[in-house]
Parts: structure tokens; sequence; C-alpha cells
């Protein structure tokens, strides 16, 4: 079976202009050759940090953006060639509390756009009814949008994408900004749509999320797909080895470095805690580079030294930070 | 079918949700009581200069005011997608955009030709400027024609509004512009040449002239000519409008134009 | 009409010149050379009031937008003294307004403006813009409540250009009219800049009542701004949008 979403060496290239009388223009290359394929009923996560390309990547599979270069297809069409075809298929619900009319209550922002998806006037009150019960919004459909919270105003965003029942749904960050409790309920409604055989591309940036919900992950950073796999898979690509976290007050950079050229660390990673740091250091299976790692961090004021198995979280992290280091070098 | 409902449903639907001058406490300032006091400034400005009468500046000013309707509200329900962040949705839609777009212009007219009908019939009965019952249907066809000719321009705007970001300061220096070149308050006769040229171009001037002939008691057929020239017009700016929202969705896919707010 | 840019800059300046080019053209038409005189000086401070009454109405709703108003409340220094140089401040925005009106009025329509009182015309204009300003004040704490203020900042602008007499002599208005046009402090300041420029009459008694009015929208604000403040603290309705 040929897969529903298809994405073939995607490019997108942002040209931007700075200043206001001597006006440059710079080119930022924020999608720089990304593929994966979907298949039927899958659902398929796109994990990386803010600004990785994944929202841009979601804007080019759903019509809303031409690639600069690169092919993408859902359901065998080009999305280009045949956009208002795609159009009619797919489902698009994005993060965060704008995107609705704040004016008008929720049952009208949903009969619009079931004008809009030409939903036939005769079943839309029924299918809009089903919606907001299976959102959770049933009671408060005729409040003007403005009062509603973030956690609501998602549910809003997911009962629209859903209004012409399309078999492909896209989904950019659905939990952000959402309290937990509320982030829970929207995921255990994302896993009912999968349950109810949508394909669904999932983009976030919550590691737990992508760990709870998707069968396939593609790890983007700095516009590329750096890693690809099952949840599973792509932990154990590191579950073999080591993770030593070590507390600190103040590091330099050169310190760092210095503690990248361990033999056998394959990464390391600094993460700001209150006043201190924390030093995550990964490595190779068989390797315990807890003495060398102290040793160089000799005179570095430290806390709490750790050693641990590793999680999908360092899987990630690895994975980012490794990106990282070869875009810069 | 699924356009007839977006062209109407849609559009009214849109209207109520992107034009905020919907509220009372909007409403009667800014479209009731404002273009009173532009008519009752210019009939005593034309008093004291002793130029024309109180009838060719309520005629006048009472089209040329609905320019503020027909202007902020179609370029509003078009532009404002963007600043509300609800563009993107609309887009990926597969509906059909001629309906999609032009939908939004009608409840834009029947509001632009009621601020018009109010303005016209408030600043009278202040001034006690009398019509002839004969002109009342004639001069209600000129202020609904006028209005879509306006609405017309508008599209153009709102294409524009997609772009830039000071829209309201972009819709006040077109007022301005209309408020000198339409005639509304100096005949355009008495304008330097290049400026009656530019005036012929755009949308109110044949309707406003079409008006004080009515109100003067002309017939329908007296000024059909004017009628079909505003109408025209209008027709040119609108079909110039969507072309133009079109070219400018096509460049927001290619080159990302619409994405940042 | 809300946000402040140079593109707001550019229409606080533009908007004036639109009305006065069509006055101009109006009393060109109407053959007299005194009224365009009359006009222009009156055209050169419209756009002080504009600047001042668009912005009055929207001074206290743009920090709310912001979420700065509760910020400047409760900072020490007196709330209606932040206020008062704020609106004061855009007024004097109109002085572009007022250079910009009498240019255009020379160079496009050939107005030539005399200059009889040199010295009393350099009190009367900034005692005009000034007493603009704190009526400005006074409309922005009245004003305080309305969420949609705005929009009446905005409906005022054409009523005080007419009933202020800044295009056309009050004596064209009907009798109940007059003692409105006493109270507004823009239609003394209107006398005293045509009276310095024109040498018609003296200035001086006109800029004195304009400093009186000005005096009494301070005081008069003040006052409301303690008594509205004490009751939004109470009522909790600060932060509102």
């Amino acid at each position: 079976m040929p897969p529903v979403v298809e994405a073939i060496d995607l490019h997108r290239t942002y040209r931007t202009t700075t200043g206001t009388f001597r006006r440059r223009s710079l080119e930022v290359e924020a999608v720089r050759g990304v593929s994966f394929e979907i298949a039927e009923g899958e659902l398929f996560g796109l994990l990386g940090p803010n600004g990785a390309g994944k929202t841009t990547t979601i804007k080019m599979l759903i019509t809303l953006l031409i690639p600069t270069s690169g092919q993408a297809r859902v359901l065998g069409r080009d999305v280009v060639e045949d956009a208002h075809w795609v159009r009619e298929r797919i489902g698009y619900v994005f993060g965060g509390d704008r995107g609705l009319y704040e004016r008008l209550s929720a049952l009208d922002n949903l009969r619009y756009f079931a004008e809009l998806y030409g939903v036939e006037p005769r079943s839309q009150r029924a299918r809009i009814g089903e919606l907001l019960e299976l959102v959770g919004l049933e009671g408060r459909e005729k409040e003007r949008v403005e009062g509603y919270s973030r956690g609501m105003r998602q549910r809003l965003h997911i009962a629209r994408g859903l209004l012409h029942d399309p078999p492909v749904l896209f989904l950019d960050e659905p939990t952000i900004g959402v309290d937990p409790v509320g982030a829970r309920e929207l995921r255990a409604t994302i896993a009912g749509l999968k349950a109810a055989g949508k394909t669904v591309l999932l983009t976030t940036h919550y590691m737990f999320e992508a760990d709870a919900l998707c069968d396939r992950i593609g790890v983007v950073a700095k516009g590329r797909i750096v890693a690809e796999g099952t949840p599973r898979e792509l932990k154990e690509r590191v579950a073999e080895g080591v993770v030593v976290e070590i507390e600190v007050y103040g590091i330099e950079d050169d310190r760092v470095e210095a503690l990248r050229r361990i033999d056998g660390v394959t990464s390391v990673a600094v993460e700001d805690r209150d006043q201190a740091q924390v030093v995550v250091v990964q490595a190779e299976p068989g390797r315990e580079p807890t003495h060398d790692v102290l040793a160089r961090l000799d005179g570095v004021s430290l806390g709490r030294v750790t050693t641990r198995e590793p999680t999908l979280e360092d899987a990630y992290v690895a994975l980012v930070t490794e990106e990282r280091e070869q875009v810069s070098d | 079918m699924t356009s007839l409902r977006i062209f109407a449903i849609g559009g009214l639907m849109s209207f109520r949700a992107l034009f905020g001058f919907m509220s009372p406490w909007i409403y009667i300032p800014t479209l009731v009581v404002t273009p009173l006091f532009q008519i009752l400034l210019f009939v005593f400005i034309g008093r004291s200069a002793g130029v024309e009468s109180d009838t060719f500046y309520v005629v006048g000013n009472a089209i040329q005011y609905s320019s503020v309707p027909c202007l902020f509200a179609m370029t509003f329900t078009i532009a404002g997608e963007r600043f509300n962040q609800t563009l993107g949705p609309v887009l990926v839609s597969p509906a059909g955009r001629l309906p999609l777009f032009l939908g939004r212009s009608l409840p834009v007219i029947v509001n632009g030709a009621f601020v018009g009908a109010l303005s016209f019939t408030l600043g009278s009965l202040v001034l006690g400027v009398t019509v002839p019952a004969s002109a009342v249907a004639p001069l209600a066809l000129v202020i609904v024609l006028a209005s879509a000719s306006c609405t017309g321009l508008g599209l153009v705007l709102a294409g524009i509004g997609l772009r830039v970001r000071e829209q309201a300061v972009m819709l006040n220096i077109v007022f301005g512009l209309l408020l000198i070149f339409t005639g509304a308050n100096v005949p355009i006769e008495q304008l330097p040449e290049w400026m009656e040229a530019i005036s012929r171009l755009l949308p109110f001037t044949h309707a406003i002239e079409a008006g004080r002939e009515v109100v003067a008691g002309s017939g329908l057929g007296d000024v059909s000519g004017l009628l079909l020239r505003e109408l025209a017009i209008g027709v040119v700016y609108a079909v110039l409008g969507y072309r133009f929202l079109r070219f400018m969705e096509r460049q927001g896919r290619i080159h990302a134009t619409l994405e940042r707010a | 009409m809300l946000s402040q840019s140079a593109f707001d800059g550019l229409l606080a300046i533009l908007w004036p010149l639109f009305f006065g080019t069509v006055a101009f053209f109006m009393f060109r038409a109407g053959g007299d050379p005194d009224t365009l005189v009359y006009a222009s000086l009156g055209a050169a401070v419209m756009g002080v009031w504009t600047a001042t009454s668009v912005s009055a109405g929207s001074a206290l709703q743009r920090q709310r937008w912001h979420g700065t108003l509760e910020l400047l409340v409760a900072a020490p220094t007196h709330f209606s003294l932040t206020l008062l140089s704020m609106t004061v401040a855009t007024s004097t925005i109109g002085v572009y307004c007022m250079a910009g009106t009498l240019f255009w009025g020379r160079v496009v329509f050939g107005i030539e403006l005399p200059l009889e009182e040199p010295l009393a015309l350099a009190v009367a204009i900034p005692a005009t813009i000034v007493s603009i300003g704190l009526l400005g004040f006074l409309l922005s704490v009245t004003f305080a409540r309305y969420r949609t203020a705005w929009t009446l900042g905005a409906m005022l602008e054409y009523p005080v250009w007419l009933i202020g007499g800044f295009l056309v002599p009050l004596t064209l208005f009907p009798g109940w009219v007059r003692p409105i046009s006493w109270a507004l402090a823009p239609t003394w300041g209107m006398n005293a800049i045509r009276d310095a420029a024109t040498g018609s009459g003296s200035a001086w008694p006109d800029v004195a009542m304009c400093v009186v009015l000005g005096a009494a929208y301070t005081a008069t604000g003040v006052l409301l701004t303690n008594r509205i403040l004490f009751a939004a603290r109470q009522r909790a309705t600060l932060s509102l949008t």
C-alpha cells in the first residue's frame, strides 16, 4: 500500500530583509532536506526544538507554502499540483490560542468552517454536535471564543480540523501552553483519532508526548531529520550507554569542549537549573567516563554527581546537540 | 450550492467576526454621529465662504462618508484574518476563492448604503433640507451604487492590507483623498485639471453628481449615464481587487509573506 | 488610529492637510482673501486638536492593552501627573501639524500670513497648544471607564473644530451653542492667535482665558482621576481590556 503522506527531500528557504533604509536581504534555510513517509492509520511525530523546521514542514504538506525544492504527496497526489484535491482531504490544527474568531461563538466558528469545507447543510448540525461532544465543549458552544481558556480554544481547533471528517490530520504542537490536565485530555483525544483510523502527523517538542502517542518519530534539528524510528528504537540507540549528570556552579565553554574530546563520550549538554548548571555527559556502552570527566573539571565548583541509564530524552538531547555541533563546525 | 452558501452565509459570518464596528458603542459615534458632524462642518464652511447650497454638502458628505464603513469593513474582513491568525485555516480550506472573497463584500455594501442613507436623512432633518418625494427612490439607488463601487476599491485596499501593518493609517489617507477629489465639497470643475482627471477615475464622483441632480428633480433616466460610469468604475476596482487578492495568496505560498502577522 | 509609529506621525501631518485643502478651495471660490487667512490659521490648529482628541480617547486604553496601566498606577509618581504629561506631550506633536499646514497654505494656495504682534503670537501659540493638551487630559480621564473610548475621542474631532471657531466665525451658530464654545479653551486660543497675527485686537485677554480654562481642566481632571482610580481599585476594573 502506498504511503498516505510522503515528503521527498523537502527544502524551504525564507528570504527576509532587515534594516529600514539600507535593506539587506537575508536567506534562512528553515528546512533543508526532509524526507519521510507515513503509512495509513499511522501516527507519526516530528519531534524537535523550537525553530527546527517542524511548522514549515507542515505548512508545505498542507499547501500553505510551496517547497523551494523537493516534493510532497498526500494520498498519492502532489500538494502543489493538486492543492485543491488535497485540501478537501486534510485537516489542520495548530497550537496556541490564536486563529479563532474571537467575536463569534464556538458554534459559529465551526459553522463558518463547515461552510468553507462544503459540509452538507443537512448534516452540519449533527456533525458539529458530535464534534463538540468529542472535544468536550458541549454546553459551552454558544459562548464567544474571547472568553475561552487556552485548553478550550485548543479543543475547538481540533473540532474545526475534523469538521469534514478528513482521513489525514496535521496537528502542529496541539498541546502548547495548555495546563497539564488539559494536555492530558488532549492527548487522549489524539489517541482516539488514531484509534478511529486517521492518519496523523503530529509535531511537538515534548518528549513524553511523542513517546506516549507516536507509532514512529522523526527527530528534527536544524531543518533536517536526524533520526527516525519507533520510540523504542530511538531509546535503544542510547540504551546501552551510560549518562553522568554533574551539577556545577559556573562552567566555561572550553571546559565543555574538553569534555567532548574524552574518548567514548558521545554527547555533552549543559542545562541551566536555578543558580547551577547540570552537565549531562553521555558515553558509549561499556565506558565509565565519570573519572575522566571529574578530572577535567578540576577547579570547577561541583555539586551532586549521579550516574543513570539513558531515557528517550537523552536520546533526543544527544541527537539534537550532535546536529548543533556539526552545523557550527 | 456550496459556493452560494460560502458567498451568502460565509460572507455575513466573516463580516460579523471581523468588523468590530458593529458594537453600538463604536457604531453610533463612528457611523452615526461623526458623519452628521462632517456634514455640519462643511455646510458651515460653505455658508461662511458663501459658495454652494446646504443640499450640495449634505449629498456630497453623506455619500463620501460611506467610504468609512465600505473601506474599513472590506479591509478588516479580509486583511483582518491575518491579524487574527485565521488566514492559514481559511486558505487551507478548499473553499472557492471567488465566493470566499466576494461574499464578504455584500454585507459591507448593505452597511455602507445604510450609513450613507442615514447620514443623508439626519443631515437633511437637522438642516431643514427638503427632498421631493419622487427623488427618494432614485437617491436610494444612487447611494447603494456609490457604496458598491467604493467597496470595489475596498477590495483593492484589502489586498494591500494583507501586506502593510498600518491598515488604519492607509484607510484614513484614502478617506482624505476621497474627501478632496470626489467633489463632495468642491465642485470638481473648480479643481486643477489634473485633479479633475483623477476624480473621474474614483468611486463616488459620478454618484455624488447624480445624487445632486436627483435631489434637484432629475429622473433616473437623466442620470443613467453617470450611474453606469459609477458602476463601471466599481466593477473595475472589484476585478482588480480580486485579482490582486489571488496574486497575494500565490505570493504568500511562494515567499511566505503571509506568515508573519 | 491606535498604534504609535512613523505612519501615525505621517497621518497626523496629512490629516489636517486634507481638510485644510478642501477648506482653502472653498474659501478661495468664495473670493474673500480675509477668510482665507482666517481659515489658514484655523486649519493649522485643527491638527493639534486631532492629535489630542484621538490620543486622549485611547491613552488609558492603550496602557490597558499593553498591560502597563496597573504598573503606572502602582508607581510612586502621582498617576494624574503621568497621564497629564502623556496627553500634553501628544498635543505638542500638533506643532508639526501647524507648521505643515501653514507651509502648505503658503506654497500651494499662496496664503500670506500677517504677523502684527510677534510677542503675543509667541505666547498665544504655546498657550493654545498646552490648553488643548489639558482638555485632552480631562477627556481621557472622563472616558476612562469606556472600553471604546477611542471612538468618543474621534467623535469629538469635528464638533470642536466647528464650535471652537477654527474655520468659521461663531456668529454663524445659533445662540445656544455660544456658551459651549466659551467653555472650550481652544476657542479662546484660536481667537488669541488670530488677534496676534492680524492685529485686529489685543490677544492678551484671550490668552488669559485660555490659561484660566486650562487650569480649571487640570484641577477637575486631577480630582476625577483620584476618584476613578479609587473606584477602580475597589471594583478591580483596572486591568480589564
